[in-house]
């Protein structure tokens, strides 16, 4: 998923492009999410005790529209105003990618369904956490429930990180939030993990925060330019071309900057014997994340305005088709109508009149040996 | 080795409380001039800048700058074991990752002291601009503060418009609305009831008054208050304690249209 190891050799080798920040502090700002990752983190997480899906009176799975609804809600009480988007078609380099992630899944639902013949519940509910698919269905009732909340919805035409990243290099969103490390191989200036494991429930309490990555410090801090990282990337193993044995993120890193770009690392490789394989796209690769089929960040600018969400629209579509309870909802409509209308949406930010003096100082790991005692060694 | 002594406790009490509740740690940077310390709210809508400057303590010494990084909760539950007129020293050795209170009675027959440990908060200073404000405003901070404590009661924030007239304080609620004006006084008996207004050019902006409540516990510092603002630009709530420093806020506005597109 997204680039192997990619997260690690940032944090371990540009620390200063890594922080952990709280919530809070994206008050105000433009999120543009990758949609398909986030239903798929809902599928996994948002489950009855006995890791089963919350469904509808029909059988449908449901867990997508809940987390979908609640968290949306959320992010507006915190004055964060979310853009969706959602993938279009795959690529065809990825054709491979899916098709294994296909028969891993397959194997999960016989393992699944073999521990559950054996009775072995902990064992079946860590492999039903695994089964999931996201069907076309799943996927329009999610916009469905978008647009009747007044939330922006945008269509890519291929791959949603790509899309997030014209957005966000637009200026039109301030950040991506994909728990895949590709948005920033295709450019986004700004990246943000778990965005939406910081809203469940307790986070707070577990001290689980958003961590930023920035492309310009990734850079910079690796002294490689925006060519060279998406070589490295590929290197790396990406969604759409095989990886060569023997070479990870760190060689992979070393190589592009010592030989400059993968052709001349392929070239030094070849004259130690060092085996690639025939299939190694890197071309192809390196076309999508360079010149991916996106929109334009112009064409889509129209379509993002939030607007009062729809009650009576969204009470047919929860309660009477998907069986969420009535009250609940309307509750949680008048939440957001009230985050929308207490004027969160207009609050501005102080640093929008204020620029920082000096660059934030330098963002060491924290060490456990560390002399001072640091926010988390405070909490336990 | 830095060391500084309070002539009373009541005063970095108030200083305290004045804070606290709008930033939870900060950094106190300790140089050869004196005391200083800006921090964002974790929203980053507002900005607090406190200067204690070194000649107003009692006692004051630098050897080498420091920052000391306190969460402000565990220094308020400190500062509540001292009586209001026990003189209070704060020092750090070098190196230290700790700092001391040392709190002592005026007669010098009870001594207590604490140790906070130290933080590393990793925050980024902001550059605040000397700018000229459309208009500027002093009166009676008790004044303030029940002018925004009122108009809470109504809604969630405030229209302040600065014309000829004076100042108009309005707001919107669902239940109805409300608002104050205030008039130019001198306030020919009691000086310290005057309400100054300056006025380079009418000006009219929306403030959440959330924050400005949090402001206004600021008010026992200081018996004025002074407030500046101007078009598009953050509001600055002046507290100024005399000779020793001055605690201030800024105010990120509220823009674009009063109502979300229904």
């Amino acid at each position: 998923m997204g680039i192997r190891q990619l997260a690690k050799l940032i944090v371990d080798h540009a620390p200063r492009a890594y922080k952990e920040q709280d919530i809070r502090a994206l008050f105000g700002r433009v999120i543009a999410i990758d949609a398909s990752m986030c239903i798929y983190q809902f599928l996994v997480a948002v489950r009855t005790a006995d890791a089963a899906n919350l469904t509808n009176e029909s059988g449908e799975i449901t867990s997508h529209l809940s987390g979908v609804f609640y968290r949306t809600i959320k992010l507006l009480e915190l004055g964060i105003k979310p853009i969706y988007v959602f993938d279009g078609k795959a690529p065809d380099l990825k054709a491979n990618e899916l098709a294994k992630r296909r028969s891993r899944r397959e194997e999960d639902e016989q393992a699944a369904a073999k521990a559950r013949e054996e009775g072995d519940l902990e064992l079946y509910a860590k492999y039903a956490r695994r089964v999931n698919k996201v069907s076309a269905e799943t996927i329009d009732n999610v916009k469905r429930l978008l647009r009747l909340m007044g939330i922006p919805v945008v269509e890519a035409p291929s791959e949603a990180e790509a899309q997030c990243a014209v957005l966000t290099r637009a200026g039109l969103a301030y950040a991506t939030a994909s728990e895949d490390m590709d948005a920033l191989t295709f450019g986004t200036p700004l990246l943000i993990r778990n965005l939406f494991a910081a809203l469940a429930s307790g986070a707070e309490r577990k001290d689980r925060k958003p961590s930023e990555f920035s492309l310009a410090i990734t850079l910079e801090d690796l002294g490689i330019s925006m060519d060279q990282f998406i070589d490295i990337c590929i290197l790396c193993g990406c969604d759409y071309t095989c990886t060569i044995p023997k070479i990870g993120p760190y060689r992979a890193l070393m190589l592009v900057k010592q030989h400059g770009c993968i052709e001349e690392v392929l070239a030094s490789l070849r004259e130690s014997n060092h085996p690639i394989p025939d299939d190694f796209d890197y071309l192809g690769a390196r076309g999508l994340f360079k010149e991916p089929h996106v929109k334009d960040a112009a064409d889509i600018e129209p379509l993002l305005e939030w607007h009062a969400p729809n009650e009576e629209g969204l009470v047919q579509f929860l309660v009477q088709e998907n069986s969420f309870n009535e009250q609940l909802v309307r509750k949680a409509v008048e939440r957001m109508t009230k985050a929308l209308r207490s004027g969160v949406a207009n609050q501005s930010r102080l640093d929008n009149f204020f620029k920082p003096k000096t660059l934030p100082k330098k963002h060491e790991p924290e060490r456990p040996s560390s002399k001072r005692s640091t926010k988390r060694a405070r909490k336990t | 080795m830095f060391e500084a002594r309070f002539p009373e406790a009541l005063l970095l009490k108030k200083i305290l409380e004045a804070i606290k509740d709008l930033v939870q740690d900060a950094n106190f940077e300790c140089t050869e001039s004196g005391i200083t310390l800006q921090a964002m709210d974790n929203a980053h809508v507002s900005l607090v800048t406190l200067l204690l400057r070194g000649e107003g303590f009692d006692l004051y010494r630098v050897d080498k700058p420091e920052s000391l990084g306190i969460n402000l909760n565990s220094m308020s539950k400190i500062m509540r074991c001292a009586a209001n007129n026990d003189t209070v020293t704060v020092d750090k050795l070098e190196g230290a990752d700790t700092v001391r209170f040392l709190f002592e009675s005026p007669n010098a027959d009870r001594m207590s002291e604490f140790h906070l440990k130290l933080m590393d908060i990793d925050s980024e200073t902001l550059e605040i601009p000397e700018s000229m404000y459309h208009a500027e405003i002093e009166l009676p901070s008790a004044e303030l503060r029940r002018i925004v404590s009122d108009l809470s009661t109504m809604g969630d924030s405030v229209r302040i418009s600065v014309s000829k007239e004076g100042v108009r304080f309005t707001v919107r609620g669902d239940e109805g609305s409300g608002s104050v004006i205030l008039r130019q006084s001198t306030g020919v008996d009691k000086p310290e009831e005057a309400i100054h207004i300056v006025m380079n050019e009418p000006v009219e902006q929306s403030f959440a008054l959330k924050y400005l409540n949090l402001f206004c516990k600021a008010a026992p510092l200081s018996a004025r208050a002074q407030i500046k603002l101007s078009k598009d630009a953050p509001l600055l709530v002046n507290f100024s304690m005399n000779n020793i420093g001055y605690l201030a806020y800024y105010l990120a506005p509220k823009i674009g249209d009063e109502d979300i597109e229904e």
